[in-house]
């Protein structure tokens, strides 16, 4: 057992850190208070993954018949890493890569793969995820956007909701109901955003503009093609996607570098030497280790090929313990942060207080440790 | 990164575990809270299994693990000061050992017996003695620890002065009480599991009612990271992290305690369940080094000066 990266890790995210540097602007730390999926943070994306893709850094943990270099589950760790430190600059491209990508080289049809994969490679195309709805948030499963087969067409009626990027997005990664039959009635489709029949409505929000959406499909007409895998196989796809992205976003660095700027901000003015306020801090610096040690022994599974399973949902609810303690204590002991003096630690609040909402709730996660993790006698349905 | 253990590390758990099983289950017993097995601890030393941090190829990882296994054990075993602090005092010191702060000796000593060593940490030094019959006072007949435990009188005039540093000391017994949390915290959880598995109400197990699943898989994840910080504190010999791994150990500790017994009901307030074992042993850990707030400071001094 030992927690130190070898040299080859360091060196690759020393490379990672250089290429950040030469490339962010200088007011970059101003400029990421817009949020991810910002029209602002959208458009430098378009010209940042291009750069990224040029030095070999958009998808080097892709296996090398993708066109990837092969890298392993660490690197790809340490990629994620360090953009969401910097503020995420490939904006919503983070998905092609992580989990968009290696579901389309799966599951595609040679069409799909020919007409999607590209612009993903060269950093130039944005995907947004139609999954929620308005009544199907935590009970996906329960979804009824409803896609219809017809002359050679789905005509496709209904209503996403909480969907990032949608404003801007190329390509909607879109579930639909094709039959009442639960999970095995649901089916993917791949759909263009500028399909007519699609309007898009952002959701003002505690968490950035642009973050997040209502789409609205009416009469929305597309072949039979874009059919992503078969009628009712969306619920084993996405299953497989999640496992390329169960962690999802290491939000814990993010939380333990907002940390230790707004403990540099304290010492600056003389007020790190109150006791409550050091234990605070530690405490903090713990939950966010704490959660980093969780999501590496996730992250250690991959490495050894084995299947991940819900020791992947106690490492997110433990970055949301932490995400939650260290926005607390900025709050609390930096409140000028969230006014104006601090971008960097405003937009870690943005940003940190969707930790226990996004890509599965927290709640849905205990339930899962619960059931899979503890093995409790499963509640009454 | 490596998270998973090596074969060596893997062997020795198995061994641990072959010989603590016959220690796996509590006896029912009414003389107070601790459970000690002078038979476990024998065995233990004969092979040799609290020594194994200074086996090259073992170290102090390996004997985190160990301590963490031995606690799981209904027993109360003095495993993680011998097998984790004593190599870095004098690993011929006769067991138990039983740290203490300078100027805190007024604490509660687990283990303390004639012919212990105690060892005292602090500014003036690692410094030891062996315990004399004299200077122990007895702890009440029915204390609510579920160590044994005494109190010293006072000190002796000579103590044996050590060449050890009493910040890398200090360092390890964190680690070792890290460890030793780790390892109360997997036991107490995995026994509340069971219990409300099976006990039913309603016409249900009480563990399918929400109010009680969320509440144990937050522990699951506190207990989880636990391990983890233990561990990568035992590994790293970092000041930082091993102050973290027990602020974290005695921040779980506080956080499920109660909440452990508040699930068992009125089986809880017994000492008919075991619960109490792994429980009333981490009460009197969530005091040791002065508590969370001390271990708080310390990782602050350590990571940001």
């Amino acid at each position: 057992m030992q927690f130190e990266w070898t040299e080859e890790q360091d060196a690759f995210r020393r490379k990672i850190r250089d290429f950040l540097h030469g490339s962010l602007p200088d007011d970059w730390e101003k400029f990421s208070e817009h949020g991810p999926a910002s029209p602002a943070l959208t458009a430098f994306a378009r010209t940042f993954c291009v750069k990224l893709a040029e030095v070999g850094l958009l998808f080097p943990h892709w296996p090398q018949e993708m066109g990837g270099e092969g890298l392993g589950p660490w690197e790809q760790q340490i990629l994620s890493e360090e953009m969401w430190i910097a503020g995420e600059p490939r904006g919503g491209q983070y998905m092609n890569v992580n989990w968009i990508g290696p579901t389309l080289e799966k599951y595609g049809t040679p069409a799909q793969k020919a007409r999607y994969l590209e612009p993903i490679t060269r950093g130039e195309s944005l995907w947004c995820q139609g999954f929620s709805e308005p009544d199907a948030g935590s009970d996906l499963a329960s979804l009824r956007t409803r896609a219809v087969l017809k002359d050679g067409n789905y005509v496709i009626n209904g209503q996403k909701i909480w969907t990032s990027y949608a404003g801007l997005a190329d390509t909607c990664f879109l579930l639909t109901r094709t039959s009442d039959d639960h999970k095995k009635g649901i089916t993917i489709v791949l759909v263009p955003m500028d399909t007519p029949g699609i309007t898009v409505r952002q959701i003002p929000s505690l968490i950035g503009e642009g973050d997040v959406h209502e789409v609205f499909l009416d009469d929305v007409t597309v072949p039979e093609t874009a059919r992503f895998g078969e009628e009712g196989q969306a619920w084993e796809i996405v299953a497989y996607s999640l496992r390329n992205e169960r962690l999802g976003i290491p939000r814990f660095t993010l939380a333990r570098a907002a940390l230790d700027r707004a403990v540099m901000m304290l010492k600056e003015r003389g007020d790190f030497t109150r006791e409550h306020v050091r234990i605070e801090a530690a405490r903090c610096a713990a939950l966010c280790e704490a959660a980093g040690t969780a999501n590496y022994a996730v992250v250690q599974k991959r490495v050894d090929g084995l299947a991940i399973g819900a020791e992947s949902s106690s490492a997110r609810y433990a970055t949301v313990m932490a995400e939650r303690a260290v926005c607390e204590f900025v709050v609390e002991f930096l409140p000028e942060a969230l006014a104006g003096a601090s971008p960097y630690l405003k937009m870690h609040h943005q940003r940190g207080i969707v930790a226990g909402v996004a890509a599965g709730s927290a709640e849905i996660q205990l339930n899962i440790i619960a059931s899979d993790v503890l093995e409790l006698p499963r509640e009454p349905r | 990164m490596q998270l998973g253990l090596n074969e060596d590390q893997r062997q020795v758990l198995d061994f641990v575990e072959a010989l603590a099983r016959p220690f796996a289950s509590a006896p029912l017993h009414d003389a107070g809270l601790a459970l000690e097995s002078e038979e476990l601890d024998v065995a233990l030393v004969e092979n040799g299994f609290l020594d194994v941090m200074a086996v090259e190829e073992l170290g102090p990882v390996t004997a985190a693990l160990v301590v963490e296994k031995l606690a799981r054990l209904p027993f109360a075993v003095e495993a993680a000061a011998s097998a984790l602090v004593r190599p870095l005092i004098d690993p011929e010191l006769p067991r138990p050992l039983c740290l203490v702060e300078e100027g805190r000796i007024s604490a509660p000593l687990r283990f303390l017996r004639p012919g212990a060593t105690v060892v005292v940490v602090g500014s003036s030094g690692v410094r030891s003695f062996t315990a004399s019959a004299d200077l122990i006072a007895p702890a009440q007949e029915d204390t609510l620890y579920a160590y044994p435990v005494a109190f010293l009188t006072g000190l002796p005039e000579a103590m044996t002065a050590h060449d050890a540093d009493p910040a890398e000391v200090t360092r390890a017994w964190r680690v070792a009480m890290a460890a030793e949390a780790a390892g109360l915290l997997g036991a107490a959880l995995a026994s509340v599991v069971t219990y409300v598995s099976e006990r039913k109400q309603f016409g249900r197990p009480l563990a399918t009612f929400q109010a009680m699943r969320h509440r144990l898989a937050e522990a699951q994840v506190v207990t989880n990271s636990v391990y983890w910080l233990a561990m990568r504190a035992a590994v790293s010999g970092d000041s930082a992290d091993a102050a973290m791994a027990l602020l974290h150990a005695q921040e779980a500790a506080k956080r499920v305690c109660y909440d452990y017994h508040q699930f068992l009901g009125g089986m809880g307030m017994t000492l008919e369940h075991p619960l109490h074992l792994w429980t009333y042993r981490l009460k009197l850990l969530t005091a040791e080094l002065g508590g969370r707030g001390a271990q708080g400071l310390a990782a602050a001094e350590a990571l940001w000066g």
